[in-house]
């Protein structure tokens, strides 16, 4: 593949705070075209990157081109080429969905009509007619992330950067920004994003770079990275201890069991998915031992972990979105202030 | 859920190309305009943003002209001609909070990550945050006066004299808008931004003679006073505008070169440590 066809070219990019390495020798190419997700928990070093190559910050040590253009000494022709959605939405609160949109337009160089005219296009693609001429502070979060989304489409990049597009967001606002991402790619966009989420990597990905403490860990496309780190799973939990042992005898003779006694639970393999569970739960029942629960289950973020690299994420447990991004902004300002 | 319809984004259409962008400085120019225009918008939308400069230095002509005036004394001047040029100069060194908080709000909320990851000239960024502050200070500072002459307050002005007061008022606007903008910068926290600078900035006016004259304090705060900065703008403002001559330390005896002085120092200061900041804020 010659420079041509890369769109984001990184080279050891390094950015430490003070005695923390936040991103540490990232090595990236994305070819121009594709989606390329960042995907790793809280605190990876997936902002970073991203705000490296926004313009927004500087590298400590190593280099990257977007397009070709050096991100420290050709920082403006990067930022005429990129569109950067961040984690939190970047709106004026105090102005409307349309005055928000129309400025970025004209920030962007359209005179008053042109302006007008591409604003309008965007409030029709994104339905945002119902809520243009509400203040941004009284949108819900799908809405508002509709109105970044917009905003950063303004003029169509060459990359557009997405940080955690859809953390915290509804499955239906889920979903419109997914098909946007889709659109965009069908245009000739390429799309850099970051995710906690090892499904919607998996949904729009190309390539995959699983990111740990500022370390790349593994990188592939999904069905690669999914071959590495195992099929969906059924997982039997059973009443109690007793309940448990009666069961993987049952089982342990048909299937590829493995047991995880701590959470009473029994975890088979299921490539086949729906026909596995079927079977699984066809042989629980002939066995004739209660049981709590029987479930599908595709692997997450930890599973992936688990699978390539060895460890768990050692990060708290995630609570709900509101608070996971609210730690992630305190952590934020602790660290660049 | 709710029956909203949420439908995919239609097709979406060609997006129309931007005209090809003109010379820096035109850029600078209509970028600067239309950032000044948004922050303007921002004070009909939330006019309790304008509370810092308007509410506030009313309250305090009330309580002092009517509640704590009656006790203060001031040789040869009415207690208005002595306090309104006092709170027209602490009106001037307060800017330093509204700019602060304004400032520390918009770092706050990705707006001007935003603003930065475009191809806009940053330049046009913190020009537009000073400009808009200014504004903003400088409709307040027209409340108190209009209060101040509603309420009694003759100023003794001639046209010269009245253009040299604007001009005081303007540097020390701009000096203290600097200020407020680096400070904003720096602790990104707009209730901490409030807290703080009303912490440093009450005190020092109480000293600076805004209220009751500095030759009257006791040792310790008279002796902070007189190097108080907010004392020399406060009695340069007095001077300007009843031809009163305050005495003491030297910068007293020669205020108005001393407030020149003071702005030109903070400006010094305050703004190329403000534009390096903006340029590798979060760096």
């Amino acid at each position: 593949m010659t420079a041509h066809d890369l769109t984001v070219v990184t080279n050891g990019l390094t950015k430490q705070f003070g005695d923390l390495v936040a991103a540490d020798h990232i090595d990236l190419e994305v070819a121009a075209g594709t989606v390329v997700a960042l995907l790793g928990p809280n605190g990876a070093g997936k902002t970073t990157v991203v705000r490296m190559l926004a313009t927004l910050s500087a590298p400590t040590s190593g280099t990257a081109t977007v397009c070709g253009h050096d991100i420290v000494r050709e920082a403006d022709a990067v930022r005429s080429v990129i569109s950067l959605t961040g984690q939190f939405a970047a709106l004026e609160d105090n102005l409307t969905a349309r005055e928000n949109l129309v400025l970025m337009a004209r920030l962007r160089g359209y005179a008053r009509g042109a302006a007008t005219r591409v604003v309008n296009g965007l409030i029709d693609r994104f339905d945002i007619g119902e809520f243009r001429d509400k203040l941004v502070k009284a949108l819900s979060g799908g809405e508002r992330r509709r109105v970044d989304l917009a905003a950063s489409l303004v003029v169509q990049p060459k990359l557009l950067v997405l940080d955690e597009p859809t953390t915290g967001l509804d499955p239906r606002s889920r979903q419109v920004v997914w098909s946007t991402v889709r659109d965009l790619v069908d245009e000739g966009v390429t799309v850099l994003l970051t995710t906690q989420y090892l499904d919607e990597a998996d949904a729009l990905a190309d390539t995959i770079v699983l990111i740990d403490h500022g370390r790349t860990v593994a990188a592939g496309t999904p069905s690669d990275l999914k071959a590495r780190i195992g099929d969906q799973r059924v997982d039997v939990v059973a009443v109690d201890g007793a309940g448990l042992d009666g069961l993987v005898a049952a089982l342990s003779g048909r299937f590829e069991v493995d047991v995880v006694r701590v959470r009473r639970t029994i975890s088979v393999p299921a490539p086949d998915e729906i026909a596995d569970l079927a079977e699984v739960a066809a042989a629980v029942g002939a066995s004739g031992i209660p049981i709590d629960e029987i479930a599908l289950r595709r692997p997450t973020l930890d599973d992936a972990f688990l699978a390539l690299t060895g460890q768990p994420i050692d990060t708290e447990p995630k609570g709900d979105p509101e608070n996971v991004s609210g730690a992630t902004r305190k952590d934020l300002a602790g660290v660049t202030s | 859920m709710t029956t909203i319809t949420f439908p995919a984004p239609r097709t979406p259409q060609r997006a129309e190309t931007p005209p090809p962008r003109p010379a820096r400085f035109p850029r600078y120019l209509s970028e600067t305009s239309l950032l000044v225009g948004r922050g303007l918008r921002m004070i009909r939308r939330v006019p309790e943003r304008l509370s810092d400069v308007t509410v506030q230095p009313v309250m305090f002509t009330l309580l002092f002209l009517y509640v704590f005036g009656s006790a203060i004394h001031v040789s040869g001047l009415s207690y208005q001609n002595y306090l309104l040029p006092g709170l027209l100069g602490q009106s001037l060194a307060f800017g330093v909070i509204g700019a602060g908080v304004a400032t520390s709000t918009d770092f706050s909320t990705g707006v001007i990550d935003r603003f930065r990851s475009l191809p806009v000239t940053r330049m046009s960024v913190i020009s537009a945050q000073v400009i808009g502050q200014i504004i903003e200070q400088i409709l307040g500072i027209v409340i108190v006066i209009g209060v101040g002459l509603a309420l009694g307050w003759r100023p003794d002005l001639d046209p010269a004299r009245g253009l040299e007061l604007v001009g005081l008022m303007l540097l020390a606007l701009f000096a203290f808008t600097w200020l407020g903008v680096l400070a904003g910068m720096l602790i990104r926290s707009s209730d901490a931004m409030q807290g703080l600078g009303f912490a440093i900035m009450l005190p020092l006016s109480f000293l600076a003679g805004t209220f009751v004259p500095i030759a009257g304090m006791k040792l310790v705060p008279r002796t902070i006073a007189e190097w108080d900065p907010l004392s020399a703008i406060v009695a340069s403002v007095r001077q300007v505008c009843q031809g009163t001559q305050s005495t003491g330390s030297l910068q007293l005896q020669h205020p108005v070169p001393a407030m020149i002085a003071w702005c030109a120092l903070i400006m010094a200061v305050c703004i190329p440590l403000a534009l390096r900041r903006f340029r590798t804020v979060n760096a």
